[in-house]
């Protein structure tokens, strides 16, 4: 077991307490509630739009619609671009969406032509009344361009870090990987050539199911430190999740060709989602991954350490490989992976798991479900892992795999199942610390977006 | 009957009056001074049966709106109940309805926690359907499951949740069809695809 001894956690409880719920409630099946990385936006995908909802009112900030023929199923914001300094940020935002109308929708909301628009406004009724606010206020996201190519319902779509490369996925098997090239510096801001052109670089097929969720490793330390593969190819990594039960991890060779570099089994069941490891870890190792599923396991993946890998690396020869299974010819040898299942979470959902979330800034994992039931984990440290083993006393919670239940929700959404769950930064008034403190939000087939408090003590 | 190219050209066919039903009569229902604010108590009621599909008059049409409402607020649903709600339901290739083609059978249904250990209405309750169809034939299978799923997502209140499965070495792809059945995102998708929508609708339309 790979523990991270890092962990400063020392934590012992915690608590989760109901924030007011967004308004409106939407009265049908949300799927998913997506935060804006950097503004105090979260897009929830349901029917055939998606709401933005403002994360300092809670309340309705602008409505997608009108784009897609049938559900919007996810939506990724597009990374903002100028780093990390918020002032070259862009005042154009963009949302992909995925549907299963088998299409992705690019987005555009343009605040600089909004605010051309206000001011022209004023001048207008400076003069003569106007009667043009009420629609403009449902004109402001644009449906800029439609990606075309799946034949089937789109699952899952995510940008990677630095917005250059889109990965779409669908129920037809496979993951697209689109390239921005309308935007060929998505680095620096330069909107004169900010065009929606995109191309596509990679259709992936090795999947034998519907390819549920896609994700991109973040751009942390740990992915271009000396624990990642060799420097021949690219720094960006994407996981794909399937009804195959298994997750595929994916590169891009040097030549421009992606292909696989590891396949990951243990799920006995469709694995419904994959979620990176965002929180720098100690020593700059590779991020982990997360796993979840029908099986209603969450299991934590890493990358087995260069220094094991090479006492394997034995003969570089092509076809011949010492462990006597076939390899697929895409996975060719030098470009494989070693990932193994480093730990799995104590179970606690009686049903699938539909969403699991880490915290970036705690590490904390919160997951939900089929069950309703909203569970908040830790990773514990060696030393407590041995105070356990010494204490005669049964643990007051279940442990396993180096991670505890901190606490967990019942009924969270009354009834209902719970499709997503996701951590993002409180900017509400109700915030000691705004725009620093995190929150959980669920979305349920209720229709119901739900932020909710979290201390840990 | 008799048609060369159905699947199961004759199928064994129960009358009416050899399914199983309840003994005293039905349709009682009591509207006590215990279900006068239920309407108020169960407000999610009412659109519960439409949240799969956008459109509620395809599924509900001017059928049982009063007899959703009213499952929630009787006695506790039993095996029985969910068994008259599905064997009308229409065979998709015959005239005949799942009950009397004996796709759907009392015994093949479970709950879980029984009936009489519910109390708070936030507590999930677990209906196993295991279906027995007539021919090994997947698609068939997977619309007769569906349909069965729909009618029940419809009826039931939110804390059912529904599993519909085929019964043990009765059909060639049991796992398969399972899957897709239990496959919340799929089940979802199909039932926003016209031609499936229609069809189901239609084994649907016997159910008043």
């Amino acid at each position: 077991m790979a523990t991270e001894t890092s962990t400063p956690a020392t934590a012992t409880t915690a608590e989760i307490t109901p924030l007011p719920a967004f308004s409106p409630d939407l009265y049908q099946r949300a799927w998913a509630s997506i935060p804006h990385p950097t503004l105090p936006l979260i897009a929830t995908c349901h029917a055939h739009s998606v709401t933005i909802f403002s994360l300092s009112t809670l309340s309705k900030h602008s409505v997608l619609s009108g784009g897609h023929t049938r559900s919007v199923r996810t939506a990724a914001w597009q990374p903002p671009r100028g780093g990390k300094n918020p002032s070259k940020e862009t005042k154009r935002l963009r949302l992909v969406t995925g549907s299963f109308d088998t299409t992705a929708g690019v987005w555009t909301w343009d605040q600089g032509r909004r605010e051309e628009r206000l001011e022209r406004e004023v001048r207008l009724q400076s003069g003569q009344e106007d009667t043009k606010e009420e629609e403009e206020e449902e004109d402001e996201w644009e449906l800029t361009l439609v990606l075309e190519g799946h034949e089937n319902e789109v699952k899952s779509v995510s940008y990677s870090p630095s917005g250059q490369y889109l990965a779409t996925c669908s129920r037809d098997k496979s993951v697209w990987i689109w390239e921005d090239v309308g935007n060929p510096n998505p680095s620096e801001e330069d909107e004169e050539v900010d065009e929606d052109e995109w191309e596509t670089v990679a259709v992936l097929q090795e999947h034998d199911g519907d390819v549920k969720a896609v994700a991109w490793c973040p751009d942390v330390p740990g992915r271009k430190s000396k624990y990642a593969p060799a420097r021949r190819y690219g720094d960006d990594v994407l996981a794909s999740a399937s009804y195959d039960n298994t997750v595929r991890l994916w590169r891009e060779d040097g030549d421009g060709e992606w292909v696989c570099v590891a396949v990951l089994e243990g799920h006995e069941g469709t694995v419904w989602g994959v979620s990176w490891e965002q929180k720098p870890r100690e020593g700059d190792r590779f991020p982990r991954l997360l796993s979840w599923g029908a099986d209603e396991r969450i299991r934590v993946w890493s990358l087995k350490e260069p220094e094991e890998e090479e006492e394997h690396q034995g003969g570089e020869g092509g076809g011949n490989n010492p462990w006597g299974f076939g390899v697929p010819n895409t996975m060719r040898r030098s470009l494989k992976e070693e990932w193994e299942c480093t730990a799995v979470l104590p179970k606690v959902h009686k049903g699938d798991v539909y969403s699991v979330a880490w915290s970036n800034e705690t590490g904390l994992l919160a997951s939900v479900g089929s069950d309703g039931v909203l569970a908040l984990y830790q990773e514990t440290t060696k030393a407590e892992e041995d105070v356990e083993m010494t204490n005669g006393d049964a643990p007051t919670t279940p442990s396993a795999g180096g991670w505890k239940v901190l606490t967990t929700v019942k009924s969270a959404h009354g009834p209902y199942e719970i499709n997503h769950i996701t951590w993002c930064k409180r900017y509400d008034a109700g915030s000691e610390r705004k725009s620093e403190e995190e929150m959980l939000v669920t979305t349920g087939d209720d229709g119901v977006v739900k932020p909710w408090q979290v201390r840990i003590q | 009957m008799g048609k060369s190219d159905f699947d199961n050209a004759n199928p064994t066919v129960l009358s009416v009056s050899q399914l199983p039903s309840r003994t005293q009569a039905k349709g009682h229902v009591r509207k006590g001074p215990d279900s006068k604010y239920d309407h108020i108590l169960f407000p999610k009621q009412w659109w519960a049966g439409s949240s799969l599909n956008s459109d509620p008059s395809v599924w509900t049409s001017d059928e049982d709106e009063d007899e959703d409402l009213t499952l929630a607020t009787e006695e506790p649903i039993d095996e029985q109940e969910i068994y008259d709600l599905l064997s009308k339901i229409s065979d998709p290739e015959h005239p005949v309805t799942l009950g009397q083609i004996a796709v759907v059978r009392l015994d093949d249904i479970h709950l879980s926690p029984s009936p009489g250990e519910r109390s708070d209405p936030n507590s999930l309750v677990n209906v196993e359907v295991d279906l027995t169809p007539t021919v090994n034939h997947c698609s068939l299978a997977t619309v007769i499951g569906l349909a069965v799923r729909v009618r029940l997502e419809n009826a039931l209140p939110p804390n059912y949740r529904i599993i519909v499965r085929m019964k043990d070495g009765s059909h060639a792809q049991d796992d398969q069809v399972n899957k897709q059945l239990g496959d919340k995102e799929r089940v979802a998708a199909a039932l926003e695809n016209d031609t499936l929508k229609g069809i189901i609708s239609k084994m649907l339309e016997t159910c008043v």
